[in-house]
């Protein structure tokens, strides 16, 4: 394969995976930074890294854990660099309210605004298990923890999230 | 888990954790004990909320500007560049996006289902860079324009016009150029799509833009520009321009 053929089917592959992993690729980091245009800046750097180190994915197959990886280390950089305070829930951001609130369905909505409420560490496995279907020991992989610890946190943000809503129904 | 040391507390902690879990002497246990069954099925529901509020509507993706690396056709590594973030929106992105997309519920009527999602996407793309969309006669830098059509495995001969705005972004999954030429009356955007087969050309008007999908070749091309811009010249530049490689 000469050098101008190899480049093309980089490209073409490196396409291909955008292609199928950027839904997942901004869900992902929206829901880590609870802030979407945080998220757009965050997959931006993160699509600029997987193109400069494409080679190092040996199969496609596992191009979302390998992608999601990546960005969840320029998510960590990105608040590195900007220094930004804690989101705090009562004072959002237009950007931040709508990506809770669409208006379309207030159930959602309710739900959104309760998971965005929840501490990084429970939200996080969380979006991983029931999003991206992540098993406890993929999870723990990804965030660098035990399986134990995974599952105690996916646990707790279930509880947390059944509370608040059977005290809103007044259970 | 051992199935003998399944008891409510266990089940109940299992569970929590992954409610479509599988795990040893669950199901027999729940099968027994109706108080972790409600709960098992009330966490199953909840997690279906859970998914259901997840799942948030994804914008239209642009992808950076790549660099060139050695070993991929280049002679040299440029550095990395983010592209740069526009605070406020272009009153054309937003005035176009809204006229085409109530016009088009009418004109698709007639159309197939793939060409009404092909437009539908082609509005939301526009509507999602009102940047692109400005009035310059500063042309967008070769390297850059190399980037976008190259990637893409197209050609664009120089006939097509002055290109002050070359990205490349997703269309209906597929990485396409986003172009935008001067036209007499204003920037029009071009989007050259190699695997979206269209066959008529599709028209996209409104009051405030003036649009088509144009087929060319196998793929089309998509060419929006104001109410009172002369699309003929510039299909016709289009269809003199733009080659499709594969």
């Amino acid at each position: 394969m000469t050098e101008q053929s190899a480049g093309k089917a980089r490209r073409r592959r490196f396409d291909r995976l955008v292609a199928t992993l950027h839904a997942d690729l901004w869900r992902y980091t929206a829901w880590l930074s609870r802030d979407p245009q945080v998220a757009e800046e965050v997959v931006q750097e993160t699509l600029l890294r997987a193109w400069k180190s494409l080679d190092s994915l040996r199969e496609d197959a596992a191009a979302k854990p390998w992608l999601l990886t990546i960005a969840r280390r320029e998510h960590a950089r990105y608040y590195e660099r900007k220094r930004l305070e804690t989101v705090d829930v009562d004072e959002l951001t237009p950007a931040q309210a709508a990506m809770i609130a669409d208006g379309h369905d207030t159930d959602t909505d309710d739900m959104r605004a309760a998971i965005f409420g929840l501490a990084d560490e429970y939200r996080e496995p969380l979006v991983l298990q029931v999003l991206m279907g992540y098993s406890a020991k993929e999870i723990a992989g990804l965030m660098d923890l035990k399986p134990g610890a995974v599952l105690t946190r996916l646990h707790r943000a279930r509880l947390q999230l059944k509370a608040r809503f059977d005290r809103d129904l007044g259970n | 888990m051992n199935e003998r040391d399944m008891n409510c507390e266990t089940y109940r902690d299992a569970i929590a954790a992954e409610p479509a879990g599988d795990f040893a002497g669950g199901e027999e246990h729940a099968a027994g004990c109706a108080d972790c069954r409600a709960l098992r099925d009330e966490l199953r529901a909840l997690d279906e909320r859970i998914a259901r509020a997840l799942a948030l509507p994804v914008p239209d993706i642009e992808l950076p500007e790549l660099p060139e690396l050695p070993g991929a056709g280049a002679d040299k590594v440029v550095e990395l560049r983010r592209r740069p973030r526009f605070g406020t929106p272009a009153w054309f992105g937003l005035a176009a996006g809204l006229a085409l997309a109530a016009f088009i519920g009418l004109q698709l009527g007639r159309s197939g289902v793939d060409e009404r999602s092909l437009a539908d996407q082609v509005v939301a793309h526009l509507d999602h860079e009102p940047h692109s969309l400005v009035v310059t006669d500063v042309a967008v830098p070769e390297r850059t324009l190399s980037s976008v059509v190259n990637r893409n495995e197209v050609d664009v001969a120089p006939g097509l016009g002055l290109i002050t705005y070359a990205r490349s972004c997703v269309i209906n999954g597929r990485v396409i150029p986003h172009l935008v030429i001067q036209g007499e009356h204003g920037p029009v955007t071009l989007l050259l799509m190699p695997e979206e087969h269209v066959d008529a050309a599709i028209p996209l008007e409104g009051r405030a833009v003036n649009g088509v999908i144009l087929p060319v070749g196998d793929g089309s091309v998509a060419i929006i520009g104001e109410r009172d811009e002369s699309l003929e010249q510039i299909e016709e530049r289009v269809i003199d321009s733009v080659k499709w490689k594969t």
